[in-house]
């Protein structure tokens, strides 16, 4: 290459360097979200070897440590083929075979994590019938030279075969090392902190492959397990509706469609729970999300989030074969909100979600005025009271949301309470007096008396 | 504050009635697309249910939904629904739209007493992404410059703002507290004085309507996608400076159906910014016989009646056929 540039006067060289890739590939994104890129290869692995079935007998175990970083699966491996061709490429070049509804899709997220993490990395890959190792010492490969320059961007096998005896599925898989850990994330990896937060994340990011029997594990902990739920009673049901989108409309290919499911309804009170949920599949990219991203706010001419919204929930799950077509940023940590697909849906979604708020608020209200003494219709607060949490793959009936609607007030002056506090000596006396037991009936009474007296015209 | 509908009476605002009126034969224009009886009509009837009148005795619509917003007086309303077809819905617009089947073909009238704002446009977007091809939408607004303030209010303003108090720079914060960064670029608070509110509304307005079908469009087949055309554009004042505009939604597919109805053959359509003025002269009922009797002629500088001034012959002879008769007379 460099002997070209000097050939051909003409020639002006705009080849990447190495340290520019790893600086620009590692900067944007965050530490734990690092490592789950590369249990999403874990999860394509399951899928490959499962379809769309249950994940039961397969596991991901994280570990991670001062010392060393290591993720190991019984997941089927990384075909030779694969990994010298595609799996460590920088990008997903154009004749890559796409894992049917797989959640890896850029070819950036094994060799980022790899960078992010430290400067030595090994992959041990088992399948049926073949095998590899891979060892990969950082700095060296920064500095590796070819023969026509520098700039050799090629790893090397350690071992390599193609033919070995067939063992059965449970004994294929995958073990991915990485030591000579930076010192910040040496640092981070020795925190209980860190390994509690990276444990709330895969929970959530892989709420769904749990769901389905994949044991997924943080040094020894197994996740939590997060069911999306929402409240179903007889009066109180959640807006569904299914959606299918031709892939011929989204990128003018041939090929199966994106599948949209989405669920708008009431779960459990909680601010910081509250919001829209969107999976891309089945991984999830944007958890409680409160912003104009999804339905909230005057760009989508809605409310903002708020305390008396915080029992709203929303599920978004798009599907499809061709992991492309579904609206993710490479980091998986959000949507791409600029994706035609995305837009189309997020109308669906704000449709779906008015009539939950205008619910809501109008809660809120018989909630006020119940509190102020007044009357208000209780139906609202027995219907929450009575429903059930229900998990959404569980909610087959499409319908919008429905949940009874306040009665209106019935005629009669409107009504107010008053507090206010009095020595216990002087109450006791006036319970005397008036020969009333209850502290309510003290209020009542001397109310009264002083408006008999003093209230007139 | 009394609801707006005890405030004025709706059936005798003069620059309404012609309005609507000029509406109705708009309406009756629809019929490449169906039968206009089988159109679907969904407004505000309030408690004079004036435009329901209007569709169902003139139009034949027997499907109609009435939006509204005041829940506690349901009992009022129930009791002055003038047909039995009429489904009365309560809660505010921003509610029920989204719970409407939108798979009929409907005319839309979104009659708002106040002024354009969020919940407004969150309506338009509702409409704009759920109706079918052959619909129409139809947004009114009160669009009257923020009058002059007292010397006490710009007191307070400046106080509120750190700031010296500057007409314009007070019209524009109004404007943007109404419909946020839905302001058009380069707005300044210059152009919110006299019509220049309306002329920004509708302007607004449109880029709503045009930004919801780019996302609907945005996964369909060339033929399959939408199109606005802006049909009403009237301004007129019954007291406050109105603004009424609105128009079609269509497919491609379906041009030639749009193309069949003809509307620009109605004098009083407007497809662009300039407006429609609608002018109601003051006349006696016999001066309006008397009129009407000359009527119609090329020429309304021929037009002849004792003592009416020349500007009321004009705008009488643009708005004879559609004008209200309002008269005192017993019904029982």
């Amino acid at each position: 290459m460099a002997d070209d540039t000097q050939h051909d006067p003409k020639r002006i060289n705009a080849a990447p360097t190495k340290e520019f890739f790893i600086y620009m590939l590692t900067r944007d994104v965050q530490l734990s979200r690092a490592i789950l890129d590369l249990v999403d290869n874990s999860v394509d692995g399951a899928q490959r070897l499962r379809g769309g079935g249950r994940y039961d007998g397969l596991w991901v175990r994280v570990e991670v440590s001062r010392d060393f970083f290591k993720v190991s699966d019984n997941c089927g491996g990384i075909p030779v083929e694969r990994a010298r061709e595609h799996a460590f490429r920088f990008g997903r070049p154009k004749e890559a075979k796409d894992t049917p509804g797989s959640v890896g899709l850029f070819g950036v997220g094994m060799k980022r994590t790899f960078f992010k993490l430290g400067r030595f990395f090994s992959v041990n890959s088992r399948c049926k019938t073949e095998a590899f190792t891979l060892s990969v010492d950082v700095d060296d490969w920064i500095n590796a030279e070819t023969n026509d320059g520098p700039d050799d961007w090629h790893f090397k096998f350690t071992t390599v075969d193609e033919s070995l005896p067939e063992v059965p599925e449970e004994e294929t898989g995958t073990i991915i090392e990485v030591t000579k850990l930076l010192s910040s994330v040496a640092d981070s990896f020795h925190l209980e902190s860190f390994q509690q937060q990276l444990v709330k994340e895969l929970s959530a990011a892989h709420a769904v492959s749990v769901d389905r029997g994949l044991a997924i594990t943080v040094n020894q902990l197994p996740l939590e397990h997060l069911p999306q739920k929402l409240f179903v009673s007889n009066e109180l049901k959640p807006a569904y509706v299914e959606k299918i989108y031709p892939r011929q409309q989204i990128d003018g290919k041939e090929g199966e469609p994106v599948r949209v499911k989405l669920y708008a309804g009431i779960a459990e009170r909680s601010y910081h729970d509250g919001g829209w949920y969107v999976f891309c599949n089945g991984r999830l990219i944007l958890k409680a999300d409160k912003t104009s991203v999804t339905t909230w706010g005057d760009p989508n001419g809605m409310r903002q989030y708020h305390a008396d919204l915080a029992f709203f929930r929303g599920f978004a799950y798009f599907d499809s074969l061709h992991s492309v077509l579904l609206p993710w940023t490479t980091t998986k940590t959000g949507v791409d909100s600029d994706s035609p697909l995305y837009k189309v849906v997020q109308r669906e979604m704000i449709e779906l979600t008015k009539p939950v708020l205008t619910f809501l608020t109008e809660l809120a209200r018989q909630r006020d005025a119940d509190n102020e003494g007044d009357w208000s219709d209780k139906r609202l607060e027995t219907a929450l009271a009575t429903a059930q949490a229900t998990r959404t793959e569980q909610i087959t009936a499409q319908n919008l949301f429905t949940a009874p609607k306040p009665q209106p007030r019935p005629p009669g002056p409107k009504m107010q309470k008053i507090q206010y506090s009095k020595t216990m000596e002087e109450i006791e006396i006036a319970k005397a007096r008036l020969n009333v037991k209850s502290l309510k009936e003290v209020g009542e009474k001397t109310f009264e008396y002083y408006m008999e007296y003093e209230g007139g015209e | 504050m009394p609801p707006s509908y005890r405030a004025i009476n709706y059936g005798v605002r003069p620059a309404k009635a012609v309005e609507r009126k000029m509406m109705g034969e708009a309406f009756r224009r629809l019929h490449p697309f169906q039968r206009i009886e089988e159109y679907r009509y969904v407004g505000f009837g309030s408690i004079y249910f004036a435009d329901f009148q209007l569709v169902h005795c003139a139009l034949g619509v027997e499907d109609m939904v009435s939006i509204e917003k005041d829940e506690e007086a349901e009992e009022c309303f129930r009791f002055n629904k003038p047909y039995r077809s009429i489904d009365l819905r309560f809660g505010q617009s921003n509610r029920v739209l989204p719970e409407l089947d939108w798979s009929k073909r409907t005319i839309l009238w979104l009659d708002y007493d106040g002024k354009l704002d969020i919940p407004g446009l969150a309506d338009i977007d509702t409409f704009c992404s759920r109706c079918t091809s052959g619909s129409m939408i139809i947004v009114s607004v009160n669009a009257q410059a923020e009058s002059e303030l007292t010397e006490e209010e710009r007191k307070k303003i400046e106080s509120e703002t750190g700031e010296k108090f500057d007409a314009s720079a007070h019209r524009l914060r109004q404007l943007v507290g109404l419909i946020g960064e839905k302001v058009p670029p380069g707005t300044q608070g210059a152009d919110l004085r006299g019509k220049g509110v309306a002329n920004i509304f509708r302007r607004v307005i449109q880029n709503q309507i045009e930004e919801q079908l780019i996302v609907r469009n945005s996964l369909l087949m060339p033929s399959e996608k939408f199109l606005y055309r802006q049909i009403f554009n009237f301004l007129y004042k019954d007291g406050a400076q109105m603004l009424t505009v609105g128009g079609m939604i269509f497919k491609v597919a379906d041009q030639p159906l749009f193309e069949a109805c003809a509307f620009d053959r109605l004098p009083f359509v407007k497809t662009g910014e300039h407006p429609y003025n609608i002018r109601v002269p003051c006349l006696t009922p016999r001066e309006i016989r008397h009129l009407n009797s000359q009527l119609p002629c090329n020429d309304w500088k021929q037009l002849q009646a004792p003592g009416v001034p020349a500007s009321d012959l004009e705008k009488f002879s643009e708005v004879y056929r559609y004008f209200p008769s309002f008269t005192e007379a017993p019904l029982s």
